[in-house]
């Protein structure tokens, strides 16, 4: 019965456990932060990953410093497809991942879609559908594309 | 319990645990841009004046709602910061964010007073309900361009702490002065107010007859100063809310409620309350209802409905076993129990027209420090428990800790995610391919350009690359 007393007692300090833990990971986090990691620290992203990831503003970012918006970089695994990375252009990558926004900046700071382009994107549309981007792709040729024998972007590193 | 024979090393083990926890978060605060919604317009207006006297003679006209002159003049301010060092904008403005909630911690540790380790224990289980609460964290997301909120929340912790030490002739003064800047900074800064008559109510010994009556001259000039410039109550339809499982614009709400509004008002009051002690509904939405709807719950609305249940049962267990009729009787803990409870309970009514967990903000602050009250109590109770009844309290109290503590890092997500949020919604401002919206005036599209480059250029966690099931656990 002592014992269970004494238990009893120590084990009140038990409740103490949960913020201390949190300090010991905030202690280590701080730490992490300090030498350029830290919990979720920024991504280092090729323009296309941001595109893909959504991230318009790293987008922009990486084109104020001189990434180009026309060249086809790598997107990681599971961005834009499942068990495979993949090389793309930005557009595609905005068409990929649906995103009438991303297209928009991305053509509106200095992306260039010429005729063959756009045949892979619309029809890269047709697989990925969403009608914001689909109004933009369409603004630039109404005529249905026609599709068989285009090569998608996701299709390339298969 | 383990008796500690120096009570200040307990005090600073409990600063430092407060700290380590809270760098952390501040840094996640800091990497938040300044937000375009309610920030960029009130630094834009600030720009345009010359005078700061011209300044404050027109912010008393800019709403018909609102009497907040102290949000453009800060920001001016702030600006001249900016002009006076070559610091960004966004170091600035971000710094002072971090410093409100600095000194939030900081004056919660104050209100409490760790001084032995039965204080410390109770301390580590408060401080995650302090930070975790979902008050807390919509608090610090705020976007105005100085967090009002945090603002409030600092002023009425500052007047709980005058009311803890015994009576002196500056505590009305420094009351008075804290009412009156809150008050023009938003109108929840009737907390503060609201605070000083919860604490002398409760006898807390701070709070003299002379407090209250100087508190309450102010409060009434301030409502005078309102009437006299015309400015209304925001009624309903001034902002969406939540009515069951279902969130209404402003406009829904107008024509469901606006004919006779009592009934959506007590509501809103009554889930103010709600929100604070059993963390449903949020904005107005009960998320059971609609799990219960959807077939399909999240795991985040059970961590937060259970925890905030326990620390919340705890809460009543307190108030019904120590607290009898007669107030002389009440210990200084007591006393600091009730004020808490006060505030909370009056808090909700500002929810009458729309439910908003930062209009709770200063609610959140005293639900924590009556949890710590709670917690000191219940330790102190264990040697007087059986043995099972003394074995199975540290566990059960352990695991609602944990769970508050889980909310906790969940907020690291929910600031990574809205610094993710906020720095994109700068992509729409000054758009190349609609220049017929920049702003005419150089000055202004000056410094909306150099914000704009700044937040762009501050690099944010994407939440494509955090954890996938944060989502379900830290997001409601």
């Amino acid at each position: 019965m002592r014992l269970l007393q004494r238990f009893a007692r120590v084990s009140t300090l038990l409740m103490a456990f949960p913020c201390l833990a949190l300090a010991g990971l905030g202690s280590w986090w701080t730490a992490g932060g300090l030498s350029g990691g830290g919990l979720w620290p920024p991504d280092t992203v090729t323009l296309s990953e941001a595109v893909a990831s959504r991230n318009n503003a790293e987008a922009l970012r990486l084109i104020a410093h001189g990434a180009d918006p026309n060249r086809a970089a790598r997107v990681r695994d599971g961005l834009l497809t499942n068990g495979y990375d993949v090389i793309v252009t930005p557009v595609e990558a905005a068409v990929g991942a649906q995103r009438a926004d991303s297209l928009r900046m991305l053509l509106a700071n200095g992306a260039v879609v010429d005729d063959q382009e756009l045949l892979v994107l619309r029809c890269f549309e047709r697989t990925r559908r969403d009608s914001g981007v689909r109004e933009i792709l369409d603004a630039r040729s109404s005529a249905e594309p026609e599709c068989a024998g285009v090569r998608l972007p996701v299709d390339r590193a298969r | 319990m383990v008796q500690a024979p120096a009570r200040s090393s307990a005090s600073l083990l409990a600063l430092v645990v407060a700290a380590l926890i809270t760098i952390p978060i501040a840094d996640g605060l800091f990497r938040i841009p300044i937000q375009v919604s309610d920030s960029l317009e009130a630094i834009v207006i600030a720009t345009r004046y010359h005078s700061t006297r011209q300044l404050l003679q027109d912010s008393v006209t800019f709403s018909p709602t609102t009497f907040r002159p102290m949000r453009y003049l800060q920001a001016r301010w702030l600006l001249q910061v900016v002009d006076a060092t070559g610091f960004t904008y966004n170091g600035v403005f971000r710094t002072v964010h971090v410093a409100l909630m600095t000194l939030l911690v900081l004056l919660f540790l104050i209100a409490v007073r760790v001084r032995d380790w039965i204080d410390f224990v109770a301390f580590s289980v408060a401080f995650p309900v302090l930070i975790g609460i979902q008050t807390f964290v919509a608090m610090l997301m705020e976007a105005f361009p100085v967090n009002h909120y945090a603002e409030v929340g600092v002023c009425a912790l500052a007047v709980f702490v005058l009311a803890r030490h015994p009576p002196r002739w500056f505590v009305p003064v420094i009351a008075c002065a804290l009412l009156a800047f809150a008050l023009s900074v938003i109108e929840s800064g009737a907390m503060v107010w609201v605070t000083v008559i919860c604490c002398a109510a409760a006898g807390m010994r701070g709070m003299s007859r002379s407090t209250i009556v100087a508190a309450t001259v102010v409060f009434g000039a301030y409502l005078l100063l309102r009437h006299s410039l015309g400015i209304s109550t925001p009624g309903i339809g001034g902002h969406g809310s939540g009515f069951g499982d279902h969130f209404y614009s402003p406009e829904e709400l107008a024509q469901r409620f606006g004919a006779q509004p009592l009934g959506f008002m007590i509501y809103n009051v009554a889930g103010g309350l709600a929100s604070l002690l059993f963390a449903e509904p949020r904005q107005g939405v009960y998320s059971l209802l609609a799990a219960w709807h959807a077939r399909e719950i999240h795991p985040v609305v059970v961590i937060n409905i259970v925890s905030s249940l326990a620390t919340t049962a705890l809460l009543v267990w307190y108030a019904a076993t120590r607290l009898t009729t007669n107030r002389s009787t009440w210990s200084d803990a007591d006393r600091m129990f009730v004020a808490a409870c006060a505030v909370m309970a009056i808090n909700a009514t500002l929810n009458a027209a729309y439910m908003k967990d930062e209009i709770m903000g200063v609610g959140g602050l005293f639900y924590a420090i009556a949890t710590f009250v709670a917690v000191r109590a219940l330790i102190e109770s264990i040697p007087r428990q059986t043995v099972p009844a003394s074995l199975l309290i540290p566990l059960l109290v352990t695991a609602g800790s944990a769970l508050w503590t889980f909310r906790t890092v969940g907020m690291h997500y929910q600031l990574r995610y809205d610094a993710f949020k906020t720095r994109n919604d700068w992509i729409d401002v000054l758009r190349p391919d609609k220049r017929e919206d920049w702003p005419r005036d150089p000055e202004e599209l000056a410094i909306t350009q150099r914000i704009r480059t700044e937040a762009i250029d501050r690099r944010v966690a994407s939440p494509s690359f955090l954890p996938r099931w944060a989502d379900r656990y830290w997001v409601e």
